[in-house]
């Protein structure tokens, strides 16, 4: 029962990681970029909730949609601001950019909310259900299914849709995609505002359970970079599959061999990984 | 390009005499630190085009040995440097020859895992001073333990080491060792189609980037006279390197050097300034300026002085002409 | 304060070393005051502690420069300055060590050297506070320590560090006389388990208590380091259940602290005890977040915000007003520091660090002079505060209040601890 509970647990937290980093993924894979600031999208993403809350007294419905708006519009900005320009640049320029914007970002939310952590005013999602003698908070129930539902949904949007195609036409050959009348700048910075977006969803559906400030980000970037280099660069199924492997690892590996030694553990089988299967589980080489 | 080396080394010597008081002496030393470290990880991330975001482990190896080594047999913390060496030599070897296979940004992941790794080992374990770190003597009991007041002779011994580690990646740009790495950063397919032994070289400048690392961590130690696991081995010490080496100029030999000269004065000026008022405008503007510099000048900042230069030049022959 | 106002006028400078040329101007100070240089985290992971306590170190020299007289026999208050320097006023020389030992460092040494201050008080993280002291002790500078715990900031043979704050042994042997006690009142304590988070405060307190514990013949059934960052903590709370502890003493900060509460209820699992060790437990977003799920729960503290009307009282009232939460313990030790450092520059009478240093140790307050409930302020040869001490709080609806020892307690103790029940 309890090895139950703790898998179920770690596989509700995995589908959040793996939303998060599906976002991530996607432009890693079409333009080949590292993004450090991804994290501070995530805490964005909790911020916007809170403002919602506190605004529009909006519940989780409302403030997940506001923070996917939002955060799509900033992912968009960032794009076109910052992004175009840098990606012409070595790959040194990713981490120089996005570094600098990932302590921008945190900064600007703590000057404007203040260092304190806060928590999300009681929303409609609240109490435990008993599944079968397993416990579960009702917060993180909603967040573990809407994530996986909504990293299904970006799936299929890459796969069945005109404007997936598109995207995918662009990560696959830009100089093609051209020739076909696909605008790659167009495209690049859709994929930046769903990268951007389904990061701020995940921050959002986080924000109902754990309290957060402006620096919880952080810890975030490393989480969505194991993920994605796990899961394979560019395939939202691969980072699926590894977010829930993340926390169903994190989750065993916390409970039997002590909390501390779970991040151990996710390190350890990453770098093995890596060794005997360098593209990632679901990535090509 | 006559006149700028030899500029910089004359402003380098005489800076304490230029900005005199303790606080300028103690930048000045922060900035070589910053300079070594950052040329360091140059040799591997900028000459052989492997970027590393774990060099965090040696330049840890190099901080923690020294004070091991006073804690535990009190002997002076510069015996410890030949040993933090010697420590990240091997783990260059033993985490290089894996991660190495590794392309691109794989190889970077596979280099910030490994460091988290050795962060949390080194977090949990009694031997090392787990999360609390170990000190260093709390009074010099002689020069050699290298406890100094003043930031003067350590302001000059940083400046040694940045000589030997800027000479010898200019002794390496001139090698074959360094042919070889620019051809391995152009492309690994073509360069072995040359001939070039690409994993034996990739290795050879991980070894040579990690011991240098490894001594700028043992100058740090030697400075700062406490280390723990964050400050050592945290994934901002890695990201300091190479955001000072990217933000000069990585792959060049003065690049780090410029980028360190920009970037801590930058750090500590807007810490100083905006830092007490405890609003996080130290980072927006730190943050914000590393981010449009990157923005404006992908390539690094001797990129912007090459054109400039370049500019300059021109004007002047059409002037002549 | 000034630091902001002279910052933002500088702020079009240019980078490189304009920059540097540029930090040595700012002196533009009253001929008589007397500067004292402080230093938190005011930005990264601990920059919301350290806000409080930079608030809260400024607060109490507003109360020594004013003249409110309402603060009954604190030394200093309300007399509009030092009166022993001719009324100068003391000036805060604040700096932000972004709880980074190298730049704690950098920043003491620029507060000394460039800004002259005559004494330093910090630095909130102990990993700092080893740094910046060793600067301090090299240039003959006095530093007050308000807060850092760890033993060996204070048994390194220097000179110049003052500790007003009881360090992790005090703690721990609060603990076990206080479990010792519930035993004697008939209430069941055979079992403790200790969960701690794995930085250096969490260590290093979790390994005083685990020696005091032995010591003491108590059985621990398990102890359990965690990182404070992680985003699931329910692993922790499964051990527990299983062990079923009848005390749990938790070494938290802030965010792991509230997500313990929310999964306790979400698993179903209370144990009869919980001992929070400050920091996350007294964190001014605890009690809003998860207040009504921690009934009865225990918290270390040498704070008591007291009956409306007394001095602390209205000092929690003025440092509400300027922060707009109420004084934590981890602040209200700062602020002592900063009444004691006040002190003693008025009975040394004079600026110069030396006599500073001679009036430190010469400094002897009685209970009824000092804000906190330590039984005074008096250093031993190595600087550390020999009266300081500590008493245990329990949240008892929206607050918490004094339960024990016996002798200062406000509210009579409820053993156990009710929860969310």
């Amino acid at each position: 029962m309890v090895l139950l509970q703790v898998v179920v647990g770690g596989l509700l937290l995995g589908a959040v990681y793996a939303l998060f980093s599906s976002g991530l993924t996607l432009i890693w894979g079409m333009m080949n970029f590292i993004n450090f600031a991804h994290g501070e999208f995530v805490m964005l993403g909790m911020y916007a909730a809170l403002l919602t809350v506190v605004w529009l007294h909006g519940g989780p419905a409302v403030f997940g949609l506001t923070a996917a708006v939002a955060l799509f519009l900033l992912g968009v900005v960032i794009y076109f601001g910052l992004i175009r320009q840098v990606m012409r640049g070595p790959m040194l320029a990713q981490i120089l950019s996005t570094f600098g914007l990932a302590l921008l970002l945190r900064y600007l939310a703590f000057w404007i909310f203040s260092p304190n952590f806060v928590t999300l005013p009681k929303t409609s999602l609240a109490g435990s259900v008993n599944l079968g003698g397993i416990l579960l908070a009702v917060p993180q129930l909603v967040s573990g299914l809407v994530a996986v539902t909504l990293t299904l949904a970006m799936h299929l949007t890459l796969t069945r849709t005109t404007i997936g195609s598109r995207l995918l036409a662009v990560a696959e050959d830009r100089q093609a995609a051209m020739l076909m009348g696909i605008r790659p700048d167009r495209m690049q910075s859709i994929a930046w505002g769903l990268a951007a977006a389904s990061a701020g969803v995940a921050g959002a559906l986080m924000a109902t359970a754990y309290p957060f400030s402006p620096s919880v980000g952080e810890t975030f970037a490393l989480t969505a970079f194991v993920v994605v280099t796990l899961g394979g660069f560019g395939s939202v199924p691969g980072a699926m599959l590894a977010g829930l492997i993340v926390g169903l690892i994190q989750a065993l590996s916390a409970y039997y061999f002590g909390p501390i030694y779970k991040d151990v553990v996710v390190y350890g089988l990453f770098v093995a990984l890596l060794w005997f299967r360098p593209q990632g589980l679901l990535g090509k080489l | 390009m006559r006149w700028g080396p030899v500029a910089l080394i004359v402003v380098l010597l005489a800076y304490p005499f230029l900005l005199q008081g303790p606080f300028y002496e103690d930048l000045g030393v922060l900035v070589l630190l910053s300079a070594i470290s950052a040329s360091a990880w140059n040799i591997v991330g900028g000459f052989a085009g492997q970027v590393s975001v774990g060099h965090a482990m040696f330049f840890g190896a190099g901080a923690y040995m020294p004070l091991l080594v006073y804690q535990l047999w009190q002997l002076p913390p510069v015996v410890g440097a030949p040993l933090g060496v010697a420590v990240s030599l091997a783990i260059a070897v033993l985490i290089g020859t894996p991660t190495l296979r590794l392309k691109g940004h794989y190889f970077s992941m596979a280099t910030i895992a490994v460091a988290e790794l050795v962060r949390l080992v080194v977090g949990n374990w009694d031997l090392l001073g787990a999360a609390i770190g170990i000190m260093g003597p709390a009074r010099p009991r002689g020069w050699w333990d290298l406890t100094f007041r003043s930031a003067v002779p350590y302001y000059y011994l940083f400046l040694a080491v940045l000589a030997l580690v800027l000479g010898a990646t200019w002794w390496l740009q001139r090698s074959r060792m360094g042919y070889y790495l620019r051809a391995i950063r152009a492309g690994e397919r073509p360069a072995r189609s040359l001939g070039v032994p690409v994993s034996r070289y990739k290795l050879y400048a991980l070894m040579l980037s990690a011991s240098f690392t490894s001594a700028a961590g043992s100058l740090y130690a030697f400075k700062t006279g406490f280390i723990d696991p964050e400050s050592g081995l945290g994934i901002l010490v890695s990201v300091q390197m190479i955001i000072t080496a990217a933000l000069g100029g990585a792959g060049t030999l003065f690049g780090p050097l410029l980028g360190a000269l920009i970037l801590v004065p930058l750090q500590t000026a807007t810490n100083t300034w905006f830092g007490g008022s405890g609003s996080g405008v130290t980072y927006i503007l730190y943050g914000g300026i590393i981010m449009l510099l990157a923005r404006f000048e992908p390539g690094g900042l001797l990129v912007l002085y090459g054109r400039l230069r370049g500019g300059a030049l021109r004007a002047w022959r059409r002037h002549a002409a | 304060m000034r630091q902001s106002a002279a910052g933002t006028t500088r702020a079009a400078a240019g980078i490189s070393a304009a920059l540097v040329i540029g930090m040595a101007a700012g002196h533009a100070l009253a001929a008589d005051a007397v500067k004292v240089g402080v230093i938190f985290p005011l930005t990264g992971n601990a920059a919301s502690a350290g806000a409080s306590a930079k608030a809260a170190v400024e607060l109490a020299v507003e109360i020594v420069n004013g003249t409110d007289k309402d603060y009954g026999k604190i030394p200093g208050a309300g007399l509009g300055g030092l009166p022993a320097l001719g009324g100068a006023k003391i000036e805060l020389d604040e700096a932000d060590h972004q709880g980074n030992p190298s730049v704690g460092q950098s920043q003491t040494l620029r507060l000394i050297t460039q800004d002259k201050v005559v004494a330093m008080l910090g630095a909130y993280q102990s990993n700092v506070s080893f740094t910046a002291t060793a600067v301090a002790e090299k240039y003959g500078i006095p530093f007050v320590v308000g807060d850092s715990v760890a033993l060996n900031i204070t048994n390194r043979g220097y000179q110049w560090v003052f500790r007003v704050t009881p360090v992790a042994s005090d703690f721990a042997n609060n603990y076990m006389e206080f479990l010792k006690d519930m035993t004697k009142a008939g209430h069941k304590v055979e079992t403790l388990a200790v969960v701690n988070e794995n930085t250096d405060y969490g260590t290093s307190v979790a390994g005083t208590v685990l020696e005091v514990a032995k010591s003491h013949g108590l059985n621990v059934v398990a102890q359990i380091p965690y990182a404070a960052n992680g985003t699931d903590v329910s692993a922790q709370v499964l051990q527990l259940k299983e062990k079923k502890p009848d005390a749990v003493i938790f070494i938290s900060y802030t965010a792991d602290t509230i997500l313990y509460f929310k999964t306790m209820k979400a698993l179903d699992y209370l144990p009869p005890m919980i001992i929070g060790d400050d920091s996350g437990f007294s964190d001014p977003s605890f009690i809003p977040s998860v207040g009504d799920l921690a009934q009865g729960a225990m918290n270390r503290s040498a704070w008591d915000i007291g009956k409306p009307g007394s001095v602390t009282s209205k000092i929690n009232d003025k440092f509400k007003a300027k922060t707009g939460h109420e004084m934590d313990d981890t602040s209200a030790r700062d602020m002592q520091a900063m009444f004691v450092l006040a002190d003693a520059i008025n009975r040394a009478g004079s600026a110069d660090p030396a006599k500073l240093q001679a009036a430190l140790k010469a400094t002897d307050l009685k209970p009824d002079q000092i804000i906190m409930g330590y039984r005074g302020v008096k250093f031993d040869q190595t600087g550390q505060n020999t009266e300081a001490a500590t008493y245990l709080i329990q949240l008892q609806g929206k607050q918490y209040v004094a339960v024990w020892p016996q002798e200062t307690a406000t509210a009579k103790l409820a053993w156990p601890m009710t929860g969310w029940k």
